[in-house]
């Protein structure tokens, strides 16, 4: 904007409703980052009167923490699995879902549902299913899919295919809505043209459908990865992070440093240790499936 | 001019209510009376009404206090009650928690030794480095075997096993008539260590009574031969099929009910769960110790029961007042004997004083209490100068969970080696 | 983010999909819709449970846990706000609060802050906004131990007060300034600039003429944040803790662990706990799908 106007008294008043803004956002956001890594540096613990300064030895530590190691991997396999998976899915059901009548667009409507809950009742919705005695298990039971009840929470293995079960339900019913407003903005002149070279209907998602969805696409999986790589609601109510710290994720391995262990310190370099893993997946992916978006 | 002063309403509506924010809150301070926290905790036989009737029973006792029950979200509430006071909220009484933590820190208050001589049986059983900060009011054996007398006979088992081969061997009775042995409540990590917690009683502290103390000393260690050999028999046990199928999967308050109503013929808890057996067929039920290779009896046992005193509170004469206030009233004994099986400590009394409708089986149990035997101090559960350094009992509790399906033994009690070194360091 | 509402209207016009297009009988359709409602229905089923499990006895519950209420009971309602720490009643008004302060003070600050950078260098701008695109990816577990030490050096430390502070400079903060970035990308420079000619102040220009432009914006806005708000476990959990009463998230979450085996004071809890935002959500779905709808095909 190049032309100039008369400075004007409410210039300034919108000036400070945005520097408060900006200084809010600086308060919650920037300086805890600051803090977080300058405490990362320190041996900091609520129960010792005094905090020193212990260089690097925080980071040397995180190399021989095998919890730390096993969280973490948890929580980058959830994260690329659960993203793939809910939006496979999402696609699957949007291309079905997408029809205008009512009925459809109601199915849509419900299909949402589960982002509209907290991750508790989510959480403890799950526990209540996947139960020893659980409906899940009555179900399969009964349909003669299984012998004996399946320990869907009480093995580490299975603990884990059970959050990550969990997770892609939530986060599908986001992809799903979000790759069916991709899809309804596809003209459908470009479908009609295509059939009249003869495209199959492979050809036709391969070559149309998928390019013109990609921008949600991109949308729906960076929302899917970030999502996963803090996810702490849905674990904390479905199985606390356990069974043996199985089902631990990153985030849960912070709050348990930094409140239980009262391991401040520690506590704060694991925490940057995440902050840079997701922000260099979070931009890469992004840049990545932008970069897609062109070619395909 | 109409839309700046509809901005201005708003943001002002949003700093009133930023500012002014009377949010709703269950209670607050009556005019004049000071508000204390008390940080409790819930189970199947100590419920919200319990602790309702309790506070409010001491209270009347004390002019001027009004008391803010908090809750801890789960049993584990050594865990909130430091995540309280890692963001700054350290609660000004805490009830049942394992003390030596925070007296390093210097978060507690003992208590009046006269006083505690004056009242309880056992003054200095649950003593740390010389003070008391949890008066001893009562005390549990941590675990005991209780059995299904029912389904003991199904199977062909007269008697209770004396030693570690008769058990495994009624085990393997069990399993082959078709009856689970052995309840675990494996969902909860305390309740995942019980079995551990047992045979590391019965077969370690029975015979080095201070290797928690020696472990401070750093003259044993978890991968030593001795305990690894204890662990081989919780390691066998779960191989065996012994427990019942995704015990992982079961919840505290699951395992509680699938016992008593038959689902397995076993199940070491501790003896809180004398409150849990059903009254209407409490014949069915009985209880034994863990046994040993040679047969000999050992009694994990652990003294404590109330409430904790912080060295940072407001108002500590009041403080105290209400916690010894608590501790002595008679009511409270009733439910907690009757409801969490607790054997009450108090100087000069007999059960027939508390006036309480208790089974045969938490009789017997209470037995082991007054009789002369080998009691140690239960492994991982007492809080005296035999208390777990801060977060191992969770290190232990983990290692429980995962040598349920792992059998790298050796690995996890490095592991818990490690973490011992540095919760200490 | 050019034309919000323009592929919302695309639904009523033409039949968009090859499949509806031709050589299809009504049966085919009529099967695929079947098809396609059973597996919508398995997976919202268990939204489906927890409704009608609401409305069970603990022995209807554990004899058919799928089967429909028959007959329906609201003894667990009613046990539920019975309770005496009256969880639900308390956490529905704080939750109810700390939403309601959250946006009033989200909404115009965010709104505000990206009118202003329209105005500003566009090289800053960028810089700006990656800055606060960082809000939106960085896990709260991070931040989380500093805030809490921040908001007890301004003795705001477990308070509604700090907690809403909190929410309005996060990552919340970040979602609003992006959203009012993209929408404001589609308002007309012209319309700012000859109002600005005429002598009208920014602040006024901002909010006569721009903020009712962006009130798609702002519904998106609202709508998403309150639902963010409302969810929210670990900030309420943490930085409000358990002194001034739970949320009804926390609450929720504190009160559920003891019921592991009461299923019907179990489902009855949460279903008062979810009953609100699904209400809210089923009544401004359209807005919300619109919102979701920019988001995909700006």
């Amino acid at each position: 904007m190049t032309f100039r106007v008369r400075r004007h008294r409410g210039d300034t008043a919108l000036g400070t409703l945005a520097v408060l803004a900006l200084g809010l956002y600086a308060l919650f956001i920037i300086v805890p980052v600051i803090m977080s890594a300058w405490k990362s540096l320190t041996n900091e613990n609520p129960l010792l009167a005094q905090a020193s300064f212990v260089g690097t030895a925080n980071y040397t530590d995180m190399i021989h923490d095998d919890a730390l190691a096993a969280s973490l991997a948890f929580t980058l396999v959830m994260a690329g699995a659960v993203t793939i998976a809910a939006n496979a899915a999402g696609i699957g059901f949007a291309l079905l879902l997408n029809r205008t009548s009512l009925s459809f667009r109601m199915m849509r409507t419900v299909a949402f549902l589960p982002q509209v809950l907290s991750g508790v009742i989510v959480g403890f919705v799950w526990r209540y299913i996947l139960a020893q005695d659980g409906i899940l298990n009555q179900l399969l039971v009964a349909a003669g899919i299984i012998d004996a009840p399946i320990t869907w929470l009480g093995s580490p293995r299975l603990a884990m295919f059970s959050v990550g079960l969990v997770a892609a339900w939530v986060l599908t019913g986001f992809t799903t809505v979000v790759h069916l407003a991709a899809l309804q903005s596809v003209p459908v002149e470009m479908y009609q043209a295509a059939m009249v070279d003869g495209a199959g209907p492979w050809q036709r998602f391969r070559r149309i459908t998928l390019p013109m969805v990609a921008p949600g696409t991109t949308i729906s999986v960076t929302i899917s990865l970030i999502t996963m790589l803090k996810l702490y609601d849905i674990i904390a109510a479905l199985t606390s992070g356990g069974p043996a710290d199985a089902t631990q994720s990153t985030a849960l391995y912070i709050v348990r440093l930094a409140f239980t262990d009262d391991r401040f310190g520690y506590a704060s370099a694991v925490a940057m240790l995440l902050l840079v893993v997701s922000a260099a997946i979070a931009l890469s992916v992004t840049s990545l499936l932008r970069r897609r978006e062109v070619d395909l | 001019m109409r839309h700046n002063r509809l901005l201005a309403a708003s943001l002002a509506a949003g700093l009133a209510l930023l500012a002014g924010c009377s949010a709703a809150s269950p209670d607050g301070a009556q005019d004049g009376s000071t508000t204390l926290t008390y940080l409790t905790f819930e189970t199947p036989s100590l419920t919200a009404s319990f602790w309702d009737t309790s506070i409010a029973n001491a209270q009347k006792q004390v002019q001027g206090v009004t008391i803010k029950k908090l809750v801890a979200p789960s049993t584990d509430r050594d865990s909130y009650a430091k995540q309280l006071q890692a963001s700054g909220q350290f609660p000004d009484l805490l009830q049942s928690i394992t003390p030596s933590t925070f007296v390093q820190a210097g978060l507690l208050k003992p208590y009046d030794q006269t006083w505690v001589d004056a009242n309880f049986l056992l003054p200095k059983g649950n003593a740390y480095k010389g003070n008391v900060y949890i008066p001893p009011t009562n005390s549990q054996i941590i675990p005991m075997v209780f059995y299904n007398k029912t389904l003991f006979a199904k199977a062909g088992i007269s008697a209770p096993p004396k030693t570690w081969a008769d058990f495994m061997a009624d085990c393997a009775k069990l399993k082959t008539a078709g009856i689970t042995p052995l309840e675990l409540g494996g969902g909860d990590p305390f309740a995942a260590s019980m079995p551990l917690t047992g045979i590391l009683s019965a077969d370690v502290l029975g015979k080095q009574p201070n290797w928690l103390q020696d472990r401070y000393a750093n003259k044993v260690k978890f991968t030593d031969a001795n305990i690894k050999t204890a662990v081989a028999k919780y390691r066998a046990l779960a191989k065996n099929g012994y427990f019942e199928d995704g015990a992982l999967g079961v919840k505290y308050a699951d395992s509680i009910t699938n016992f008593t109503s038959g689902k397995a013929a076993m199940y070491m808890m501790g003896s809180w769960f004398l409150g849990s057996v059903p009254k209407d067929h409490a014949a069915d039920f009985g209880a034994f110790m863990t046994p040993t290779d040679d047969g000999s009896l050992v009694v994990p046992f652990a003294v404590g029961g109330s409430m904790a005193i912080s060295a940072k509170t407001a108002a500590p004469d009041k403080a105290t007042a209400f916690a010894e206030a608590w501790s002595l009233d008679p009511a409270n004994y009733k439910v907690l004997i009757e409801g969490d099986g607790a054997f009450p400590m108090l100087k000069g009394k007999t059960l027939d004083d508390y006036h309480v409708d208790v089974t045969q089986v938490f009789k017997d149990s209470y037995a082991y209490v007054q009789n002369q035997n080998t009691k140690v101090s239960a492994f991982g559960w007492a809080t005296n100068d035999d208390a777990m350094p801060s977060g191992l009992n969770n290190a232990y509790y983990a290692a429980s969970q995962a040598l349920y399906n792992s059998d790298d033994i050796a690995g996890e009690m490095a592991k818990l080696d490690a973490a011992w070194d540095k919760a200490t360091k | 983010m050019t034309a919000p509402a323009s592929t919302l209207r695309r639904r009523t016009g033409e039949p968009i999909t090859p499949a509806r297009h031709r050589g299809r009988r009504p049966w085919a359709a009529r099967g695929h819709l079947a098809a396609v409602a059973l597996l919508t229905l398995a997976f919202v089923s268990p939204i489906y449970l927890t409704i009608v499990n609401a409305f069970k006895t603990q022995d209807q519950i554990i004899r058919n846990p799928s089967a429909p209420p028959a007959p329906p009971t609201v003894h667990n309602i009613g046990d539920a706000l019975a309770r005496t720490d009256k969880i639900i009643q308390i956490g529905l008004t704080n939750s109810a609060v700390t939403v309601v302060a959250s946006l009033l003070l989200v909404i115009p600050l965010g709104a505000a802050f990206s009118f202003w950078l329209t105005r500003k260098p566009a090289r800053l701008r960028r810089i700006i906004l990656a800055v606060f695109a960082a809000g939106l990816m960085i896990p709260p577990a991070v931040v989380l131990l500093p805030t809490i030490r921040i908001l007890t050096f301004l003795h705001l430390d477990h308070t509604y007060a700090g907690l809403i502070l909190s929410n309005v400079g996060g990552g919340y903060l970040s979602f609003a300034v992006f959203v009012y970035s993209g929408f404001l990308r589609s308002v007309p420079r012209e319309i700012v600039e000859a109002a600005a000619m005429d002598g009208a102040g920014m602040l006024r220009i901002w909010w006569t003429i721009v903020m009712p432009l962006l009130r798609p914006a702002t519904a998106t806005v609202a709508i998403f944040l309150s639902l963010w708000i409302w969810n929210d476990f670990m900030n309420p959990q943490f930085i409000l803790g358990p002194l001034h009463g739970q949320t009804i998230t926390t609450g929720l979450y504190l009160s559920l662990g003891q019921y592991s085996t009461n299923y019907a004071q179990l489902f009855g809890v949460m279903f008062l706990a979810a009953v609100i935002p699904v209400a809210g959500y089923l009544a401004v779905q359209q807005q919300f799908i619109a919102g979701l709808t920019t988001g995909a095909t700006k």
